[in-house]
């Protein structure tokens, strides 16, 4: 709406006063044209007169001016915004007053990574003084784009380099509260908990956030995030994974429900191929959903591949193939499955 | 050009009730190419600064589809050559800055009268497309000052193990890894790299939940998932086919990553989604199939249900868009060829899924 506007009153820069001794430099495109591009007016007479701006190394207001309205139509390159901030450091200018002029631009420029890159220089020039005003300015851009990459990479930079961690647990609760599907306020979430300093690291944190996360697969079992954030929570530590009593409890809940199956199999295969004891109740749960073509001797396991080729159709040579690798990957169900084999030829006889 | 949209119409409306071509409209896709090649509409304006990859995607997609005979080589060999910053002496490769080639024109300024030089901004992410077409163009490297962009490479590197694509101002993450990888692999020379350095650093991107994010802590996508595995691959530090091997002892969660990536092919509508429940996007088909190549699982992708998908994408106007709402771009329909080759399409040139880029082979010839 605005740049619409601008568009329509633009003066072009040949008939500005404060620009007439400057002499444009037009851009030498040589014999070959290889993808050349349509340039509009406004553009191409843009690029003309930053290129004599920046040859002549003017370092002014007017050529601090004409950074801007350059950065508003080619945001990608990167000279203009390196000479913009020569410009800006050579004019003293309030970097505090940057970054509000900064917001507007940003805010309709948000996938890009110059612009983001200026932020961080302005952010880190500032210092401490910048932590709130960057994390408000990113939690704007997420009331708009939840899972903008750029902001939430621009806010992980914040928290590490300048700090104000205080809030972010609360804050990515309330993000999951806005939506629980939301795997960017997953991923923030587990970076607070593994990298906040007052939190006290991932095992201090272990137990409250797995309750947090059953009971985030019990209210929506088919999305993925909360089954791989629980993963998480146990990373390089499969021995507490298999040992978690809320972990199985969850699975057996969900298995027993009418609710998606697939990530609750798909964590149950891995647990028991890590030497999980399973319960009578799981098993059982695993019995009733398996598919009547299947052998009941064959292996737990693998009988849980059988159940994920039906649900998850989509990768049933993924599941069939895990179902051939099984015994060789873990000794325990390879146990298991030689258990099962003698049971049958057992009672064969 | 009427007979023509007539004889497509005929054809679609056999195909199917919603006008979409459901096979690979390779003269289309020619046809679309050339017409960028020729001029790109006002709209890339903002995309100027790479125009270099913008002559990739049309060139190296022109290529896929067997089709480089319309292509004026020794004029785009002279363009993309002209692009290349040179450093005045030896010494200059020690200043800091890197001499590679720089995106377009528009950042490329000549040293002045008073022989003051002009700081380069010659790009990573430029000499990756800029070696890409040259190769794929069948450009003698040894005729290509190589060193120089090699040697002035390793001052992008930090201490973390990543790169700075330009030698001030930008931003390091996982991409320009992968684009110097790319380079030291296509100019086989690997000095420019701390090899040690850029594991650990791909090693700290990957996620809890197998896939890998663009910095350490930064959430799994596809794209930084595969800069991340086509480096390993590239740099000889993850074995090709590494799934009939013993993975359990790898520096990276092979498991876990392979399932990451096989539940991005989404059962709702057959393509990828780049991360979890996010909508899929064409450009994921070969971001995260090559993934899935490169780990020797692409037996496991949904061949059909891509391939669908993938239809859905495809423009009447030739390319790919991002989603089967959006128009083409050149970005989406050089992925959408890429991600058709990989499938196997007959008529295709077959890639380098590592390189991005056709291999000059070409399967059935
Ligand atoms: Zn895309």
């Amino acid at each position: 709406m605005d740049s619409g506007e601008e568009k329509r009153t633009r003066i072009p820069f040949k008939e500005r006063p404060d620009w007439a001794d400057v002499k444009p430099v037009p851009q030498d495109d040589g014999p070959c044209l290889v993808v050349p591009i349509a340039y509009t007016e406004d553009f191409s007479e843009t690029m003309d007169y930053f290129r004599a701006i920046y040859l002549a190394d003017e370092r002014s207001p007017r050529a601090l001016q004409l950074t801007a309205e350059a950065i508003q139509l080619n945001p990608g390159n990167y000279t203009v915004w390196q000479f913009r901030r020569v410009v800006l450091e050579e004019l003293g200018v309030d970097l505090h007053e940057e970054l509000k002029s900064f917001d507007r631009i940003a805010g309709e420029n948000t996938k890009n990574y110059q612009i983001w890159h200026h932020r961080r220089w302005l952010a880190e020039k500032l210092g401490a003084d910048a932590v709130t005003n960057e994390l408000e300015f990113t939690k704007k851009i997420f009331s708009q784009d939840a899972k903008n990459y750029h902001a939430w990479s621009h806010r992980q930079w914040v928290l590490q380099a300048l700090g104000g961690w205080e809030d972010e647990l609360a804050y990515c609760h309330q993000l999951l509260e806005d939506d629980i599907y939301n795997n960017s306020a997953w991923n923030q979430r587990y970076f607070v908990v593994t990298r906040a300093p007052l939190l006290g690291g991932l095992e201090a944190m272990r137990e409250s956030e797995v309750n947090y996360t059953v009971q985030a697969i019990r209210a929506s079992p088919e999305n993925e995030s909360p089954w791989r954030y629980l993963r998480g929570l146990h990373k390089n530590d499969t021995q507490s994974l298999v040992e978690d009593s809320q972990v199985a409890s969850v699975i057996l809940d969900v298995l027993t429900s009418k609710n998606s199956h697939v990530h609750a199999l798909s964590l149950l295969l891995d647990l028991l191929c890590h030497g999980f004891e399973p319960s009578e109740d799981l098993k059982s749960a695993v019995d009733v959903l398996t598919p009547q073509s299947c052998s009941p001797d064959l292996a737990l396991t693998k009988r849980i591949c059988s159940i994920l080729e039906f649900a998850d159709l989509m990768r049933v040579k993924y599941w069939n193939w895990r179902k051939s690798t099984i015994p060789v990957q873990s000794p325990t169900c390879q146990n298991t499955d030689r258990l099962a084999d003698l049971c049958a030829r057992m009672s064969d006889l | 050009m009427a007979e023509e949209d007539d004889a497509f119409l005929m054809l679609s409306d056999l195909d199917s009730e919603d006008s979409i071509p459901m096979f690979f409209d390779k003269n289309r896709h020619i046809c679309y190419l050339e017409m960028m090649l020729e001029l790109l509409p006002s709209p890339y304006q903002s995309q100027e600064i790479n125009r270099l990859t913008l002559a990739y995607f049309a060139i190296c997609g022109l290529d896929i589809l067997r089709s480089l005979d319309r292509v004026d080589k020794e004029g785009v060999i002279n363009w993309v050559l002209s692009l290349q910053a040179h450093p005045r002496d030896e010494a200059e490769l020690s200043n800091g800055q890197f001499y590679g080639f720089h995106g377009s024109r528009s950042s490329q300024f000549q040293p002045n009268d008073d022989g003051d030089t002009i700081p380069n901004a010659s790009h990573l992410a430029s000499t990756y497309c800029a070696l890409s077409i040259l190769k794929t163009l069948g450009y003698d490297f040894s005729l290509l000052n190589s060193t120089s962009i090699i040697k002035s490479m390793k001052n992008l590197q930090q201490r973390d193990g990543s790169f700075m694509p330009i030698h001030s101002g930008a931003e390091t993450d996982l991409r320009f890894v992968y684009c110097a990888a790319a380079i030291s692999s296509m100019l086989e020379n690997w000095s420019g790299i701390d090899k040690e350095k850029a594991k650990e650093y791909i090693i700290n991107c990957q996620s809890y939940d197998g896939g890998f994010g663009l910095t350490p802590g930064s959430e799994s996508h596809g794209g930084a998932t595969f800069c991340a595995v086509a480096s390993l691959r590239q740099m000889g530090l993850i074995e090709d086919d590494i799934l009939s091997k013993n993975v359990s002892s790898c520096f990276i969660n092979v498991p876990l990553l392979l399932d990451w990536s096989l539940q991005r092919q989404a059962a709702t509508d057959g393509g990828f989604q780049g991360r979890l429940n996010k909508v899929t996007d064409t450009c994921y088909a070969f971001w995260v199939g090559g993934v899935l190549k490169i780990l020797g699982a692409h037996k496991f992708i949904d061949y059909e249900g891509l391939r669908k998908f993938l239809f859905t994408c495809q423009s009447q106007y030739g390319g790919f868009g991002k989603t089967p709402d959006q128009l083409p771009d050149l970005y989406h329909a050089y992925y959408g060829f890429c991600a058709f080759s990989m499938l196997e399409e007959p008529g295709l040139s077959s890639i380098c899924t590592e390189l991005g880029i056709p291999n000059g082979v070409y399967p059935g010839f």
